[in-house]
C-alpha cells in the first residue's frame, strides 16, 4: 500500500519530468531539423550556384572555340564533390557540348530552358536538385550549364539528427529519472511519511506520534508543522480530557465513599435505634401482658381497657419498627432480577385479603399476564404496599373497585393500581411517597406511612418512576414503571 | 534536337495527305537549318573565332589610340568574303565596336588589333610578323606551321574540326597578354619568341 503510494506519486512527478523534457526536445528537434532543412537547401542553392558561375566563366573560351574536351576538363572539377552526381553544358540548341558523370549509372538530364529573363535556376527533385545557369558572353547565351546535385545528404543529416535526438532525449530521460528521485526526496518521501504517519494515527489513537518535517522551507514543510501542531493540541485536549475525567472519578469515588459510609452509619444507627426500642417495648408487652393475665381481677372496665389500649399502642409501635428495619433492609439486600408476571402476584394477594375479609364486596379487575423485570421478591412487596392501600381506603366504599393493569406510554410500560377510595387531594401528591407523611389521620384510616416510601425505594432501585392521581372521594391511580428489560443493567 | 522530335511527332499525328507532304517538307528544312547550325562552314568557324580571340587577348594601353573602332585587318587576299562582316556586324570588344579593315600593304597595318594575314601573303611572312611585332597587332593566319615561323595564333584543321595553335612568346613580344582560358582550348601552346631567320 505504502509502496504503491511512493511509487504512484513518484512515477508521476517522473512521468511529468518525462514529459516535459521529452516534448520539449522533440518539439526543439522538430524546429531545429525544419531551419536545418531550410538553411541547408539555401546553403546547397548557394553553392551550386557559385559553381555554376565558376563552370559558366571557365567555359566561355571552350564554346566559343568548340573545344568540348576542354569543356570537359573544366566539368571534371566535380570529381571533388561528391555531391555532385552529374554535369554538364548544352548549347542554346540542345545538343550536349560536355557532360561529367560521377558514376557511370548516373542520370543526363535534357534541361529545360530558363526563361529569358532570369540567368539561373533550380529544381528540388525528391532525390535531386538540378541547378542550371546561362554561360553568357558579352550578353550572347552560349549555352546552358547544368548540375545535378544529390539530396542523399538530407537523408543523412535527418539520420543524423534522429540519433542525435534520441541520444539527447535518452539523456534527458535519465536526467528526467534523476532530477524525480532528488524530488520524490523532497516532494514524495515527505508526503508519503505524512500520510503514514496519519495512518498510523488513525489505526493506533497515538497521538504523540510526529512527522519529521524537512529542513526546507516550503508548502510541505509548513504542512508539517501544522500537522504536529494540530497532534500536539489533540494530545493537550486529551490530557485535560483524562485529568477531569480522573478528577472526576475521583471525586465520585470520594463521594461514593462518603456515602456508602453514611449510609452504613444511618442503618446502623437505625437498625441500634430499632433493635434499642423494642427492648423497652418487649419489656411494655410482657409486663401489661402479666398485669392482664394474673391481676385483671383488680383492675376495673376502665383499667382493662386502657390496658388494652397500651398493648395495641405497643404492637403498631413493634410494626412499626418492623417496617423501619426492612425498609432499611430494602436499601441494601442484593436483587435478583428475572422475568415475572406481575399480574399472578397481584391476584394472589388480592385472594389474600378476600380471605382474611370475607365480609367485604370488593370488584378486582387484573389481566391475564403482565410482565415485568425485576426482583420477584421487591415487587411482590410493591404490589403488595399498593394493594393494601387500594384495599384500606375503599373499606368505607360499598361498590369498591380495585383495578391493577399495564398501559403503554411513551414507548414504555406503565404499570397502574386504580381503586374508587376516598383519594386525596393531586397537591398533595408529591408528600405521598414521603415517609411517616400520611393525608389521613391513623384514627380513619390505620398505617404508619413507611408504604408508599417503601414502594418508592424499590421502583427507584428498579430504575423506574412511580407516581400517582388522585381525587378527594373519587379515587387513586398509582403508577410505576420498571426499567425494561431491554436496556436493563446489572443494577445491584 | 527536341524542337526536331516535337516537330516530327506532329507529322506523324497528321491526316491530311497535303498536309502530310508540307509538314514533311516542313520538318526536312528544320533539319536542314539545324544541319546547317552544327556543322557551320569553315570560313564561318575562322571568322567567329578572329572576332572571338579578341576577347581573350589584352592589348598594351596605348595601343589603339588612334581610334575608338576595334580594328580587324585582313592581309592579302581576303578568303572571307561577306561572312566575316555577318559575323562581326554590330559586336564590340571591350565597348568598342568591330571595324573589319581590308589592307594590303604592310604599312596600313599599324592600328590594327588582330591582323590575319591570308595565306597569299606567305612569301613575304617574315616581314610581316617583324612589322606587326612592332604594332602590337594580334598575328593569326592559315599559313601552316604559322606558330613556328613566330606567329601569334595558327589555324589548324585537325579532324574537320578548326582548332588553334598559339606562341606565347611571340604574344610576349608584341606585349600582348593571352588569357589562360584561350591557352585553355588552344590545340596546341608553344614558347617561342620571333623567329630569328
Amino acid at each position: 500500500m505504502t509502496a504503491q503510494r511512493t511509487r504512484s506519486i513518484s512515477t508521476k512527478l517522473m512521468m511529468m519530468n518525462v514529459l516535459v523534457s521529452g516534448a520539449a526536445l522533440i518539439l526543439a528537434s522538430i524546429g531545429f531539423f525544419i531551419y536545418d532543412q531550410i538553411t541547408f537547401r539555401q546553403g546547397l542553392v548557394h553553392t551550386l550556384s557559385a559553381q555554376a558561375q565558376i563552370i559558366a566563366s571557365n567555359s566561355v573560351s571552350a564554346l566559343l572555340f568548340n573545344d568540348p574536351q576542354a569543356a570537359a576538363n573544366t566539368l571534371s572539377a566535380f570529381q571533388n564533390s561528391p555531391n555532385i552526381s552529374s554535369a554538364g553544358i548544352v548549347t542554346p540548341s540542345g545538343i550536349t557540348f560536355a557532360q561529367y558523370r560521377k558514376e557511370r549509372g548516373d542520370e543526363i538530364l535534357s534541361v529545360p530552358a530558363l526563361p529569358n529573363d532570369q540567368i539561373e535556376g533550380y529544381r528540388f527533385g525528391s532525390t535531386h536538385v538540378v541547378f542550371e545557369r546561362k554561360i553568357l558572353s558579352q550578353g550572347k547565351l552560349l549555352g546552358i550549364v547544368y548540375i545535378r546535385a544529390d539530396l542523399r545528404e538530407i537523408d543523412q543529416r535527418l539520420w543524423r539528427y534522429g540519433l542525435i535526438s534520441l541520444g539527447v532525449l535518452l539523456v534527458s530521460l535519465l536526467f528526467a529519472v534523476a532530477v524525480s528521485s532528488r524530488f520524490r526526496k523532497s516532494v514524495a518521501e515527505p508526503i508519503v511519511g505524512l500520510a503514514e504517519t496519519a495512518r498510523v494515527i488513525s489505526r493506533d489513537k497515538d497521538y504523540s506520534v510526529r512527522v519529521n518535517a524537512s529542513g526546507e522551507h516550503d508548502e510541505l514543510s509548513t504542512l508539517m508543522n501544522s500537522f504536529n501542531e494540530m497532534l500536539r493540541e489533540i494530545q493537550n485536549r486529551d490530557a485535560e480530557l483524562q485529568k477531569a475525567h480522573d478528577e472526576l472519578e475521583q471525586r465520585v469515588t470520594e463521594r461514593t465513599r462518603e456515602l456508602v459510609a453514611a449510609n452504613r452509619e444511618l442503618e446502623a444507627f437505625s437498625y441500634s435505634v430499632s433493635h434499642d426500642l423494642r427492648g423497652p417495648l418487649d419489656a411494655l408487652n410482657g409486663y401489661s401482658y402479666i398485669l392482664l393475665k394474673n391481676h385483671s381481677s383488680k383492675l376495673d372496665a376502665t383499667g382493662k381497657e386502657s390496658l388494652q389500649n397500651i398493648r395495641a399502642a405497643a404492637r403498631r409501635m413493634s410494626d412499626l419498627i418492623d417496617d423501619l428495619l426492612n425498609l432499611s433492609r430494602l436499601s441494601t439486600s442484593s436483587m435478583h432480577r428475572e422475568k415475572v408476571d406481575l399480574s399472578v402476584f397481584a391476584r394472589g394477594i388480592m385472594e389474600e385479603l378476600c380471605r382474611n375479609a370475607p365480609q367485604r364486596k370488593v370488584e378486582f379487575v387484573a389481566p391475564p399476564t403482565a410482565e415485568g423485570y425485576g426482583d420477584a421478591r421487591l415487587l411482590r412487596i410493591v404490589l403488595d404496599n399498593l394493594l393494601r392501600n387500594s384495599w384500606k381506603y375503599t373499606a368505607h366504599h360499598d361498590e369498591a373497585r380495585i383495578e391493577f393493569g399495564q398501559e403503554s406510554s411513551d414507548g414504555r410500560v406503565v404499570y397502574f393500581v386504580r381503586d374508587n377510595g376516598s383519594g386525596f387531594d393531586q397537591r398533595s401528591a408529591n408528600r405521598l411517597f414521603q415517609p411517616f407523611q400520611r393525608l389521613h389521620s391513623t384514627a380513619e384510616f390505620p398505617g404508619n406511612g413507611i408504604g408508599l416510601a417503601t414502594v418508592r425505594r424499590i421502583i427507584q432501585r428498579h430504575g423506574g418512576e412511580v407516581w400517582a392521581e388522585g381525587e378527594v372521594e373519587k379515587g387513586a391511580t398509582f403508577y410505576f414503571t420498571l426499567e425494561s428489560l431491554r436496556d436493563g443493567s446489572t443494577q445491584a | 534536337m527536341d524542337s526536331a522530335l516535337l516537330s516530327h511527332t506532329k507529322c506523324r499525328r497528321s491526316i491530311s495527305s497535303a498536309a502530310l507532304w508540307f509538314v514533311v517538307l516542313l520538318c526536312f528544312s528544320a533539319i536542314a537549318s539545324l544541319a546547317q547550325q552544327v556543322h557551320p562552314t569553315e570560313s564561318q568557324v575562322k571568322a567567329a573565332y578572329l572576332f572571338n580571340f579578341g576577347k581573350f587577348v589584352q592589348w598594351p594601353i596605348d595601343h589603339g589610340a588612334s581610334g575608338d573602332s576595334f580594328e580587324l585587318c585582313v592581309l592579302g587576299q581576303d578568303p572571307f568574303g561577306p561572312v566575316l562582316d555577318a559575323t562581326v556586324a554590330g559586336e564590340s570588344i571591350s565597348a568598342r565596336k568591330i571595324a573589319v579593315v581590308r589592307i594590303s600593304k604592310l604599312s596600313e597595318a599599324a592600328p590594327c588589333n588582330v591582323l590575319y594575314i591570308s595565306g597569299s601573303e606567305g612569301s613575304r611572312l617574315g616581314q610581316i610578323l617583324e612589322a606587326a611585332r612592332h604594332s602590337g597587332a594580334l598575328t593569326v593566319s592559315d599559313i601552316p606551321h604559322f606558330v613556328d615561323h613566330g606567329g601569334i595564333i595558327g589555324f589548324v584543321k585537325q579532324q574537320d574540326r578548326i582548332r588553334f595553335e598559339v606562341n606565347r612568346g611571340a604574344a610576349e613580344d608584341s606585349h600582348l597578354t593571352l588569357s589562360s582560358e584561350l591557352l585553355k582550348v588552344a590545340f596546341r601552346v608553344v614558347n617561342k619568341a620571333s623567329a630569328q631567320e
